[in-house]
């Protein structure tokens, strides 16, 4: 059993009378890679800004290691954060940026030189120290950053959205090297991001908010393969949602069939909402299918094709190696355990 | 558009500035080695009799006279900016929505005349004052009371001085303070630098180009000016400036020499303040 670092018990944060986090609970283990993941104004900067100390809860409590934290003021946490806009401190260089912490801690003169030396190799600029960090790139501004961060052996480190600004190709390069890092320096990160598929690759633990409410926690493939609504199943990649009814134990019947299925957790007859991913569904003859439909787009995407198929009046989106021409008819096909159900929510989000 | 463009619209400007600026600035230092009668170069003879009077020790009334010139900026500028940097911190930071209606309060006196002000200022300094005068009818007295003359004089001037480019030392330091990103002294403070070491290592830093801006245009003024320490003395403070408007008439070439001093010395204190502020001068 992972021990708990940090700990938000029943938070909420009210902006001008409206709640911008809105009663949230959770628990970051030691040594997790964990990602507040949503779209802007969900909360989860804010909920990022509560652990750093730079906002207080208006209720609730975060703890951490057991002591109630809410009135300890950022610099007197054991946590460095990476900052969206970097804010790297431009009157001093490299240098002095990544020694600002250590030198508020009064570490002696010569580890300072050896820890900042070890940080800006660790984040690949180790020639940069006396370079003025208005003349650095965005990629190596943010490395500075992460290397100013690290450098204090933080307990935990705070990443809010640090890869925003950088183009794709360095986006996936940092990914995984931020990845690495943690795994190497063992320190808790707790990550932001607005971008589902960067959340995939480098978290161990996902946590989807939307409008202050926390939608789901789990790990990237649990929230990815069992979204628990229809909000976490259009956020995390893309899905085709129908409503359907819940016919009794193991078979479900939507667009007008009846399918087998995996899940198990409903009542007779209740209504569900089902959830089947485009790589799931297969094409097939459209004779002796039960979901037959035209298509109406075909698009290369590289690896794969993305069809979209017309089936009474529904779009399904398809990925597919093979693909149909414009007009074609096909059936769609779907294994049992890749058709997901969610329960129906009264409100439609 | 480019810059050779740019370069043929300054024309203009740079033949102005030639004929208005450059010109007389070259016949003022040359007025300054010469004797000649008033503006006119007919029986005009070179001599250095005119920087003989300002740097002569055995007389040296006019060298005194260039001490407490500096002297009365100096001290000016350094109360205006004990007074400013809190002031424009305090307003820069705080939650008002309308922060520049504060600095407007501060700016507004300057809408007045500041002889006016100054010659206000006087009376209330003075022994028998408006304010006393006032408050008298309910039984209250008012009254500054200084040890001599000396100081009361010395006093006034510096009040008069502050009072009158205060807002000059304020506004820069205010501007460059509200610039300050919000984030930098978030990452401070998560650096573990508590307010105090957030404001000596970042916001101070950070804000040195307003303040250099404002010890010159506040220094400038005082140093060069003279109606104000003439005003609040009542004529007993000479300053180079009172120097100049007293020989203005008579002795053109002391007047000359005068202003290549103040020129000079203001260059000076210039490249002090740019040297000192090199790191700063590269920000915002």
């Amino acid at each position: 059993m992972a021990k708990k670092l940090i700990e938000l018990n029943d938070i909420t944060k009210m902006y001008d009378g409206a709640a911008v986090v809105n009663h949230i609970n959770l628990y970051i283990n030691e040594n997790e890679f964990i990602t507040l993941l949503g779209p802007s104004g969900c909360g989860k900067t804010t909920t990022l800004r509560m652990i750093g100390g730079f906002e207080k809860p208006d209720s609730g409590t975060v703890v951490m290691n057991g002591v109630v934290v809410n009135d300890v003021p950022p610099y007197e946490r054991p946590i460095n954060t990476v900052f969206q806009r970097y804010a790297l401190f431009p009157h001093l260089n490299v240098y002095d940026n990544v020694a600002f912490g250590l030198r508020n801690q009064k570490v002696p003169k010569e580890e300072i030189a050896e820890r900042v030396e070890n940080a800006l190799k660790l984040v690949s600029l180790p020639n940069f120290a006396l370079r003025k960090v208005t003349n650095l790139s965005g990629g190596q501004q943010q490395r500075v950053a992460i290397a100013r961060a690290i450098v204090n052996k933080p307990k935990i480190l705070l990443l809010d959205e640090p890869l925003a600004a950088l183009d794709l190709k360095l986006r996936q390069n940092m990914q995984y090297e931020l990845k690495e890092m943690q795994r190497k320096l063992g320190i808790t990160f707790v990550y932001v991001t607005h971008d589902q598929e960067e959340a995939l690759t480098m978290s161990d633990t996902i946590v989807v908010m939307k409008d202050g409410v926390i939608q789901q926690i789990g790990t990237p493939t649990g929230i990815y393969n069992e979204p628990k609504n229809r909000f976490v199943a259009r956020f995390i990649g893309e899905s085709n949602i129908l409503e359907g009814v819940y016919v009794r134990q193991n078979l479900v019947s939507f667009m007008g069939a009846e399918f087998d299925c995996v899940d198990t957790q409903f009542a007779d007859g209740e209504p569900v909402d089902v959830v089947i991913r485009p790589e799931d569904l297969d094409i097939i003859d459209a004779a002796g299918a039960k979901l037959v439909g035209e298509v109406s787009s075909s698009i290369f995407r590289g690896v794969h094709f993305e069809l979209c198929v017309m089936v009474q009046g529904k779009e399904f989106v398809i990925h597919t190696y093979e693909n149909r021409k414009v007009g074609d008819h096909v059936g769609l096909r779907v294994d049992s355990y890749e058709i997901h159900l969610m329960k129906v929510e009264h409100v439609e989000h | 558009m480019n810059i050779k463009k740019l370069g043929k619209l300054a024309l203009p400007y740079l033949v102005w500035m030639l004929v208005l600026v450059g010109i007389p600035l070259v016949m003022i230092f040359i007025l300054s080695f010469m004797n000649t009668d008033g503006v006119s170069f007919v029986g005009a003879t070179w001599t250095t009799a005119a920087w003989e009077k300002m740097f002569s020790f055995a007389d040296p009334t006019n060298l005194k006279i260039l001490g407490d010139t500096f002297l009365y900026a100096l001290i000016a500028t350094v109360i205006c900016f004990l007074i400013g940097y809190p002031m424009a911190y305090i307003v820069a930071r705080s939650p008002f929505s309308n922060k520049f209606v504060i600095l407007i309060l501060t700016i507004i006196p300057m809408w007045s005349n500041s002889l006016l002000r100054n010659v206000a200022l006087k009376n209330i300094l003075s022994e028998t004052n408006i304010l006393d005068n006032l408050l008298s009818r309910i039984g209250l007295s008012f009254s500054i009371a200084f040890a001599n003359q000396d100081q009361a004089t010395f006093i006034s001037i510096i009040i008069g001085l502050v009072l009158t480019y205060l807002p000059f030392m304020i506004l820069p330091i205010y501007t460059v303070i509200e610039k300050i990103d919000e984030s930098l002294l978030e990452a401070s403070m998560d650096l573990g630098a508590n307010r105090v070491r957030t404001f000596a290592k970042v916001t101070f830093p950070l804000s040195m180009k307003g303040v250099t801006t404002g010890i010159i245009m506040v220094f400038l003024p005082c140093f060069s000016g003279f109606a104000i320490q003439k005003l609040l003395s009542s004529g007993t403070v000479y300053v180079l400036g009172s120097l100049i408007e007293a020989n203005f008439i008579h002795d053109i070439n002391f007047v000359s020499m005068l202003s290549i001093v103040i020129l000079i010395l203001i260059f000076g204190s210039m490249m002090i303040v740019a040297k000192v502020d090199k790191e700063g001068a590269t920000l915002v």
